[in-house]
């Protein structure tokens, strides 16, 4: 069974015993013979069963009032409603309760009114004056009688009792000394032996000379006058007589003084009747008012429990619990359909929840593969938004750009280069893109960057996100330095290839052709044309001798090398190098500042890179030229590294060839093949260092080539200058 | 009843516990006794001093009949709290006040005896001698075993008219009674 349903059940049966009780003790009050004893129990059990009552009421009311702060659904209106019915039901009874007291106390003050009170006090003095006339006459008989007595002795008066009995008719006569001892009895009823005994006060005011004469209650229960008189003979007697009182006489003073007898007893009860009225009255106001106030939160919480039950169930679905199903009432009434459809309701939100859960999980999956697809690419990937801030971006563009662009979301682009300002090319060519208005655009960028130089090869095209948002962009990167380096070296070796095959191969035969004319034909000719003969064969050799040296250099540029790398301290190894060129006409200084600092590097190559280099500044110095080598370190990105400068005080680069003079074949001297600073670069780059030419504010020119630092030594010595005469 | 026919009864009176009789609200054991009649019965003799507060005194002028209850059970000094008393009486004595003959009435509700008295004080003497009361005869009784005997008299709340009851419940001047008047008793 349900819980409300017990709480009735036990309350209903709660109120129904006590009204019982208190109709019991309502008929003990009218009938106190039969029922009297039952009283105080009852009084007892209503008592209790009324703070059980009030406890369970308390309880309700607690609760009531629990719910109503912790603001639990419908507890207001319930407490509304309870308050209503409460004081609906309070008022009634308050007003019959209150009237019912007052007609109550006024009713029991009219039973006791002054006439009454006087007419019975008159009824009773009445009776006894009537009475005491009666016991005059019979004290007066029983005096006569006893002086009537002539005999002297104790004994024969004793004798004589009876015949004075039957003389006074009276019922029973008896005689006594004056210790009370009794010397004669005479009864009417020959049954009885014993007198009735006085009472010791009574023989005492006798003995003392006043006899006595009162009223008596007889065995059967009718009045009797007992008289005590003195024997004024001086026998030593005390004659006790006792007369029945005529039945009329007796039956009319008997009723008289029960009826003065009840109703003064009811007169000093008074108090106490209203006393016991208004708290019999009480009581059933008592239970009136917990049973209507258990009733009206009872009521309250039954009626407001649907409504609770759809306040809590709005807010569960509003809380997100699309499953919450009320219980359907019994009863089909306008709640009920409510109930119903406040679940059909959620069964159909719940549905479309589920639905959207479903895309919703779709959707991850999705972006879930696009992410695994993205972050497997190698190709840096980054979504921006229209303003051009970043939004996504794979982890290949975190390694391309060597930032962590996590960090970086929501920033614009500019802060990739005040994260790295190596990128500053990179953010300011992309800026210069979505500029430009071009819907898809593609842009090689090259970066110098610690590690060296890096091409990045980039496209953006614009990213439709929304119907009515403005499209973003999505770049796409990839590191394509490798790939230009392999083509280009793939390039040059066909070039060398191609020069070996077609121009090496036919120059052999011309060398040994011109020189076979030369040996058979210029000691045959007139002097004159053998003149002319080996000045030709002559410049055919030496044009030949320079044409192979230029082959060889191509292919030296082409041939793929094999680097053996070796720890180089790159301090030392410039002052071993330096000192090669000690002696000559021109001056060398080596300023060094990176004492101790190592790079990996294979020695052959670095010192070719060197003499070329130091070749190339003697050259364009000239005969009194001056030729600075210097070495500093710095760190970029976290990696440290080594830059070996070369500087000469000749006229500088030509600013036109300023950004190709390192590729094949650029060149400003009327000299050499042009591939000897091509040769240079290719060395660093495959020492994964780079190399850039620029010309000197003070004039001059200055090559600066940058190395990747290991480490080291802590063996260096102290910065050192060195000068000498190349 | 002689005195003389009575042999007092050689009891161990333990008065350890209720040696003095205490005067408590209206009603005070001034003697008690057991003894034995030469027909074998254990007899009660008591003398009881009445003192009716004023409340209690109006209530009998006024008419109220007023009844004493004079109680005495017996059971087994070691008995458990569950077996019955091996005796146990009760004398209940009605005392009112007739105003026609202005007389103080006592009725003993169990022998039917009436008796009349003058004065108040009178009545109350004679309500509180208690004469050869008879409790048990000897030979009931096992002669090893330790008895406890006690006696109380109480006024009878519960006899007084309906209206007055719960007002007498709760009015402390109307629990007249005597403290118990306990001891043990060997036959």
């Amino acid at each position: 069974m349900k819980r409300w349903r017990i709480d009735a059940l036990a309350a209903a049966m709660l109120v129904v015993l006590l009204l019982a009780s208190l109709h019991m003790i309502s008929a003990a009050v009218q009938r106190p013979e039969e029922l009297g004893q039952w009283f105080i129990p009852l009084l007892l059990f209503t008592v209790v069963g009324l703070v059980l009552l009030f406890v369970l009421v308390g309880w309700n009311l607690g609760q009531l009032l629990r719910d109503y702060r912790r603001r639990v659904a419908g507890s207001r209106l319930s407490a509304r409603l309870s308050v209503l019915f409460l004081v609906l039901a309070l008022l009634p009874v308050s007003v019959v309760y209150f009237y019912s007291i007052r007609f109550l106390s006024s009713g029991i003050d009219s039973w006791f009114d002054l006439q009454i009170d006087s007419a019975m006090e008159d009824a009773l003095s009445l009776s006894k004056l009537s009475l005491d006339l009666h016991k005059l006459e019979r004290l007066k008989l029983s005096e006569n009688l006893l002086d009537a007595v002539e005999d002297s002795s104790q004994t024969a008066v004793a004798l004589s009792i009876d015949g004075l009995r039957e003389t006074a008719g009276a019922s029973e006569m008896s005689l006594f000394n004056l210790q009370g001892k009794v010397l004669a009895v005479s009864h009417a009823n020959p049954e009885l032996l014993t007198p009735t005994p006085p009472d010791g006060g009574m023989v005492q005011q006798v003995v003392g000379g006043e006899n006595y004469v009162g009223v008596a209650n007889g065995p059967d229960g009718r009045l009797l006058v007992r008289c005590l008189v003195l024997d004024k003979a001086e026998r030593g007697l005390v004659l006790q007589a006792l007369y029945p009182i005529p039945q009329s006489l007796s039956e009319l003073s008997a009723n008289v003084q029960e009826a003065y007898e009840a109703y003064r007893t009811r007169a000093y009860m008074r108090g106490q009747i209203k006393f016991s009225f208004a708290l019999s009255l009480s009581l059933v106001l008592l239970l009136g008012l917990f049973a209507a106030a258990w009733a009206a939160v009872f009521t309250a919480r039954r009626l407001v429990q649907p409504i609770s039950a759809i306040a809590e169930g709005t807010r569960a679905v509003a809380e997100g619990d699309y499953s919450k199903q009320l219980p359907h009432p019994k009863v089909e009434d306008e709640l009920g359909l409510l109930v119903s459809s406040f679940n059909a309701m959620t069964r159909r939100i719940a549905r479309a929840h589920n639905a959207l859960q479903d895309n919703r999980r779709k959707l991850q999956t999705q972006h879930r593969y696009l992410e695994t697809v993205l972050r497997g690419l190698s190709t840096g990937v980054m979504a921006l938004d229209a303003q051009g801030r970043i939004q996504t971006a794979n982890r290949a563009a975190d390694q391309i750009l060597g930032v962590e662009l996590d960090g970086l979301q929501g920033e614009p682009m500019s802060a990739l280069a005040d994260v790295s300002e190596s990128l500053q090319p990179f953010v300011e060519r992309i800026d210069e893109g979505f500029a430009s208005g071009v819907r898809e655009g593609r842009v090689e960028i090259t970066l110098y960057r610690g590690g060296g130089r890096q091409v990045l090869l980039c496209r953006h095209s614009p990213l439709e996100t929304e119907a009515d948002a403005p499209p973003g962009h999505v770049l796409v990167f990839d590191d394509v330095t490798e790939l230009l380096k392999a083509q280009r070296d793939a390039a040059w070796g066909e070039v060398a290839r191609r020069l070996a095959h077609e121009i090496k191969n036919p120059l052999t035969p011309i060398q040994l052709s011109a020189e076979r004319l030369r040996r058979k034909y210029l000691k045959k000719m007139p002097p004159d044309d053998g003149d002319v003969l080996d000045r030709a064969t002559h410049t055919i050799v030496q044009q030949v001798e320079a044409m192979k040296a230029m082959v060889n250099d191509f292919s030296a540029y082409a041939k793929p090398t094999k680097l053996k790398p070796k720890s180089l301290e790159v301090d030392a190894f410039l002052a071993e190098v330096a000192a090669l060129y000690e002696g000559g006409t021109q001056q060398l200084t080596l300023v060094l500042d990176v004492p101790g600092m190592v790079v990996e590097a294979d020695p052959i190559r670095l010192r070719q890179v060197l003499h070329n280099l130091i070749k190339n500044g003697l050259e364009a110095a000239g005969r009194d030229g001056h030729i600075i080598i210097g070495s500093t370190g710095g760190e970029e990105e976290g990696r440290d590294y080594v830059e070996i400068a070369v500087n000469d005080d000749g006229p500088g680069f030509d600013p036109d060839l300023i950004g190709q003079v390192f590729e094949p074949y650029v060149t400003d001297k009327t000299k050499g093949t042009g591939l000897g600073l091509a040769i240079v670069k290719r060395i660093v780059v495959e020492h994964g260092g780079i190399i850039r030419a620029e010309n000197r504010p003070d004039g001059g020119g200055r090559v600066v080539l940058r190395l990747p630092a290991i480490g080291h030594t802590h063996t260096g010595e102290p910065p050192s200058v060195q000068g000498g005469r190349a | 009843m002689n005195a003389m026919t009575r042999i007092l009864v050689v009891t161990l009176l333990l008065f350890s516990l209720s040696l003095v009789a205490i005067a408590d609200e209206g009603a005070d054991f001034r003697r008690v006794a057991l003894t034995l009649s030469e027909d074998g019965r254990i007899l009660l003799d008591a003398e009881i001093v009445y003192d009716l507060n004023e409340t209690i005194a109006e209530a009998l002028e006024n008419g109220v009949p007023l009844t004493f209850e004079i109680h005495v059970q017996m059971r087994r000094a070691e008995a458990w709290i569950w077996e019955s008393d091996v005796v146990e009486h009760r004398l209940r004595t009605v005392l009112r006040f007739r105003p026609l003959s202005g007389l103080y009435e006592l009725r003993n509700l169990t022998g039917e005896d009436q008796l009349s008295f003058a004065t108040r004080a009178a009545a109350l003497r004679a309500l509180g001698r208690i004469v050869g009361m008879p409790v048990i005869a000897r030979n009931e009784l096992d002669l090893d075993q330790e008895y406890l005997v006690q006696v109380d008299v109480r006024l009878d709340i519960e006899a007084l008219p309906l209206p007055m009851r719960p007002m007498a419940y709760l009015d402390g001047d109307w629990s007249l009674a005597s403290e118990p008047w306990e001891w043990r008793l060997r036959p």
